[in-house]
This record gives structure tokens, sequence and C-alpha cells, in this order.
């Protein structure tokens, strides 16, 4: 080679080289909240293309950093100090791999030469969080950072997604390379269905008296929504949806008998406990969903889809296991007949029995009318993203919903104060939807701060605050299960909520009354910018059914025996 | 029931840590584990384990550790199931 026209790659800081992979991966936005190790890394975002939000506490950006993979299907970035700020990514990280959500996580770390001597800020983060990551890395040499995040954005993106994180120490951050940069890595390759498992699978369809699908997260995950909904019309098959599965049908479609599992449905309980094939379509039998495995679906035959073999036969043994892409599986299974109509007309019937009833005699606002009314009025679709309790499982209930991923609720690991931070995250990644967070006055008392990240960068999310002055879930739980030993649930000294809001510089309403429910919806989406409506209800409002802990699913209590409601 | 398995994985800093933890987080309790220098690259882990649960779940769970390239579940030792009375007196030597 002529030396004269030879130039030298030049020389970078290892957090120019870090910010500059991101950015070849298709990163724009990255939640975080600097700190001393990871001051490098946030010198080097001065000037870069990437946008950074400061959430007012690491847990609320790892969780709007999730919300945000959630809704883009790419992985989500967020950035911490080391020590408490890597240890309070924890819940988020923990929250996204529960949830498989694509996320790559980015913590300061003190320098090589001080690790192992519990010099200040120093936590094993790479260890503390082993058990909840898809993969972690400990970058090692500046030379390496283009390939680790290449390969970290590949692995939270690829497969059955995950968090995938990369500690950084300061002097790697410091340490200058002329290490060339490399383009994203390719994603990683589609897993097809085995052709012998799907001709199986479609006998068995084929033969079943009673065929149900079980439709789970897995299906918006793999992006198989319209795939899945051809599946359904060309079957017949009823459908029956997981909390991260609802949104997969229409809640008004014929075949769809709504959500199953402790709060779900009457009829999609029924329909589970009498049908004779089961077929699980990027779901994982959870505790929640099935109640007492042993008697969950008993004369069932179960063929299972999943991206992740691990699942297959991990609580329930499968008939039929296929580990595959969704989508190229259910196009393969192709029954000769559509499902029997005798056993759809009984779904049906399911269906209409246990629909939901608005009328229970509560004399405050009573939360899944006004929830079912707020959906109902905005047939172009709402983003709600939910906290933790006893609104979570109303809007499952009672809100209507065209695409699973407009319902962002924290599933797996249950995170109170997921609603707020995942609602930011939402609305950043999708600006032109109208995004609400429908909390508790529990679940908002968790991650209150990023009422200042709303306000900061101008976020204009709707807050429906549901307030009964306590721990509901909790409560409901210690009335029926606890002998209504009530410990530790009363809030009723809560803070002013809209005050709070107000001291933000959010807008904000309260409403008890239900004659002022109409005017306060109005108003709440009438504002043009951030808005919070805080509505108290009743404390002992409950959620209703509820399958009690260790029963099978079609023995629900649909209200107290003692008190009748 | 006691399962053996032979895990190859990488040499990447965590990776056996990160197999061992997973083992026991998932229910597997362990009775011995060697690791070795493999062959070619990475290396050997070699584990007994025992669990209610089946030890094909406990293979698959471990495969999808980026770090192990391959998992060998060995066939379950039968003889430990075995009442001690019908034991061969050889074994107790």
């Amino acid at each position: 080679m002529n030396p004269s026209t030879h130039i030298a790659p030049a020389l970078r800081s290892g957090s120019q080289i870090l910010i500059e992979a991101l950015e070849r991966n298709g990163v724009k936005q990255i939640f975080g909240y600097p700190g001393g190790t990871i001051m490098p890394v946030y010198d080097a975002l001065v000037g870069s293309g990437l946008r950074h939000y400061l959430c007012r506490h690491e847990q609320g950006a790892a969780l709007a950093a999730d919300a945000y993979g959630r809704v883009t299907r790419k992985a989500g970035v967020c950035m911490a100090t080391s020590g408490p700020g890597a240890t309070n990514l924890v819940t988020g990280i923990a929250n996204a791999f529960m949830d498989s959500v694509p996320m790559v996580v980015i913590t300061g770390q003190v320098p090589t030469a001080l690790q192992g001597t519990d010099a200040f800020q120093e936590v094993d983060i790479f260890g503390i969080t082993l058990p909840i990551v898809k993969h972690s890395y400990i970058v090692r040499s500046v030379a390496d950072i283009p390939r680790i995040v290449n390969e970290a954005f590949q692995l939270a993106q690829g497969g059955r997604p995950g968090p995938v994180l990369i500690d950084f120490p300061k002097d790697i951050s410091t340490g200058m390379s002329a290490v060339v940069d490399i383009a994203p890595a390719a994603p990683l390759e589609a897993r097809l269905p085995d052709a012998t498992a799907l001709e199986t699978a479609s006998k068995m369809l084929s033969q079943a008296r009673r065929p149900l699908v079980i439709a789970g997260g897995g299906i918006a995950i793999s992006d198989s929504v319209e795939v899945f909904r051809q599946f359904a019309a060309r079957t017949g098959v009823p459908v029956t949806a997981t909390l991260k599965g609802l949104g997969v049908m229409p809640t008004d479609a014929a075949c769809f008998v709504g959500m199953l599992g402790m709060h779900g449905n009457g009829a999609a309980n029924h329909a589970v406990q009498n049908c004779d094939l089961l077929m699980v379509v990027g779901a994982r039998f959870d505790d929640r969903a099935t109640g007492h495995l042993a008697q969950f679906a008993p004369s069932a035959r179960i063929i299972h889809l999943d991206i992740d073999a691990a699942e297959i036969s991990k609580l329930r043994k499968a008939d039929v296991g296929i580990v595959s892409e969704l989508a190229p599986a259910l196009e393969g299974i192709r029954p000769e007949r559509k499902a029997n109509p005798g056993w759809c007309a009984q779904c049906a019937g399911w269906k209409k029995e246990f629909a939901w009833r608005y009328d229970a005699p509560v004399e405050g606002i009573y939360a899944p009318k006004l929830l079912r009314d707020m959906s109902q009025a905005h047939p172009e679709g709402l983003t709600i993203t939910c906290d933790v309790g006893q609104h979570q499982m109303w809007v499952a209930q009672h809100c209507e919903f065209d695409h699973p991923l407009d319902h962002i609720s924290s599933g797996g690991l249950g995170t109170m104060g997921y609603g707020l931070p995942a609602a930011i995250g939402a609305k950043i990644a999708k600006p032109e939807a109208t995004v609400v967070c429908v909390s508790g006055d529990g679940s908002i008392m968790m991650n209150i701060q990023e009422l200042a990240t709303l306000k900061r960068y101008g976020i204009d999310v709707k807050i429906l605050l549901f307030d009964n002055s306590a721990l509901g879930l909790v409560r409901q739980w210690q009335e029926l299960f606890f002998d209504g030993n009530y410990s530790e649930v009363d809030l009723s000294d809560n803070p002013d909520f809209s005050a709070v809001a107000s001291a933000f510089g959010i807008q904000s309403k309260s409403i008890s009354k239900p004659e002022e429910v109409s005017d306060a919806i109005e108003w709440l989406f009438n504002t043009d910018a951030a808005a919070l409506l805080h509505v108290s209800i009743d404390p002992m409002d409950n959620v209703w059914p509820l399958v009690p802990p260790g029963k099978p699913n079609h023995k629900m209590m649909r209200s107290n025996p003692v008190k009748g409601r | 029931m006691n399962h053996t398995l032979h895990i190859q994985l990488s040499s990447c800093e965590g990776a056996v840590i990160r197999a061992l933890g997973l083992i026991e987080r998932r229910g597997f309790s362990l009775n011995s584990c060697s690791v070795s220098e493999a062959d070619g690259n990475g290396r050997v882990m070699k584990v007994s384990v025992t669990s209610t649960r089946p030890g094909d779940l406990l293979k698959r769970q471990l495969e999808r550790l980026h770090d192990v390239f391959y998992v060998e579940l060995k066939p379950a030792v039968i003889s430990k199931l075995q009442p001690p009375g019908i034991r061969p007196i050889s074994r107790r030597i």
C-alpha cells in the first residue's frame, strides 16, 4: 500500500465509539440519568444525533425505555451511572425480561482497576442482573465496543426479545482507540416450523370437537396480528386472550370470548375449561392465566406455538410443540374443516351470558363504566398504559383495543409505578397516538416524580387516576381471604393529587360524583397538554370475577358472598 | 430424579456463573460440577443435578443462553432409584 494514500482511522474515545454505535443501530431516543462513572458518555452525548430524555429516577428511565421498546418493537435504550443508578434500573430490566421486551441497558462502572475494591458507587450490576437479562457484557477493551453494541441489539431484538445489559467501566469510556465502525449485525435467522408438526396440529384441529385458541403476547411481539386474524377467520376456532394478547381480536368479534384467568371473563374461563383442544399461541401458561394448573383445561390436548423452545412443556405438557416464528406456523396450520358450529354457538352463548354489566348498585363513580365509556368514545383508538392493581384489571376487562400494542401493561412482573413512565415512553415512540395512563393512588406515588419529565418535554399524556384511598387489590384479598384483617392498605391520608399535579405544572381536575364524569372526560381529552383527572371511587369496590388462589378457572367468585358485591 | 448434563460454553466472562445460576434458579439442585478447557474453544461444564423437573427442560433453558454452544443430557442413572436391598453387593464396596 502506498503510505501517502493510507488514512489511519481516527482515534476516538470509548464514549464516542459507543454513541456512534448506538446511532448506527438506529437509536434516536434514549432515556437516562447522569452520574459519576457515566459522565464521559454524557459528555459525548452533547452534539450527537441522540435525543436524551432525562427522567427523574432511573427506574422511570428503564420503564420508559421498556414501553418505547414495546411500541416500536425495537430496543428501547436506557442509561444510568454505576452503583445506585444501576440498581435503580433493576426493576425496569426485570419488567422487560418478564414481558419479553427488547431493551439495551447501559450502566456506568467504576474503572477496571478499582473493580472488586468496594470503590465509591461500585456495585456488581452484571452479577445482580444475571437472572433478568437475555445477555450481558462488561466491556473490557475499547476496541470491543462496536461488536458488543451490535450484538446487544441483535440479541435484544431477535428471537424472543429481552433486555441486554452493557456495563461500561470509566477507563473504557475515556480510553482511546482507532477501531473502525462495523455495520449493524443482521437480524437473527428466523426459525421456521417443522412440517410434520404442522401436519399433526392441522389434523388435531380437524378432529377436535371443542377447539380453542389462547392468543398471547407473542403475537404482537412477532408482528403476527394480521396473520393471526386470518387464521382465526379461516378456521373459525373460538379465541381467548391473555392480558398481553388483548387486542389481537376485536372485542366484538363473534369468535372472541375475552380474557381468561384470575380476573378473566366467565365466557373465556368456561370455554377453556370445556375445550378438548387448546392451541396456545405465543403464551406461557402463566399462573394468573391458568388458575390451578392441574385442573386447567382438564380435557384438552395441547398444541403449543412459541419461538422459545424452553416454554414448550414447561408447565403443561404439549402434545405438539412447534418452535417457530408464529406467522409461518399459523399459516401452515390448515385444518380440513371449520370449527364445530355447535361449539362456536356454545361459546357465543357464554359470551352473552357473561357479558359485562354496568348497572352495579354503587353510589359513587363506577370505574368499569367510566373506562368502558371512555374507550367507546374514542373509536379511533387510544394507547392505554396501566399501572398495577384493580384499575389495571378494569382496563383489561372494559377497554377495547384495536391492537395489542395499544395496551401497555406490566404483565409478568406486575410493576406498580409502570404506568406513568410507560406513557412517556409510548408517547415518544408514537407521537401521533392519544396516550392515556390509567393509574391508581397507590401506583402513581411509585413514580410520581415523572410528572416533571412530562412537564419538561411537553409530553401530552392524559392521566386518569382512580383513587380509592387504599391499596385496592391487596385490600380486596384481605377482605376475601384474610377475614377482613386489613393490614397496611389504608391510604386515606393521600396527598391532594390535583394540587400535586399543579405543583408540577400539570393541569388537573378532581371529581367524585357520577354526574361529573362526562364533562371531566371531555375536559381531559380536550386539554392541549398533559393533564391529570383525579377520580375518587368507593374504597370498597372490588374487581369481579375473581378466581380464588388454588382454584380452577371455572370456580369464579362473582361477588363477596357476605356483602353481595 | 438425577440428571447429568455436559454443557459446552463460551469462555467469556460470566458464562459459567450464568449457567450455574440458571440451574439453581430453575429448580435444579446442584450435586456436582466440574469445569475444564474444551478441546476447541470455550469450556466444558459437567454437572449432576437433582430435581422433580424434567432434565430436558433444563437442557432447553440452558440452550437459550447466548454463551452456551451445546448441551448434552446424559441418560438418567436408574440404579439410584432402586431400593437399597436389591443393590448388587459389589456396588457397596
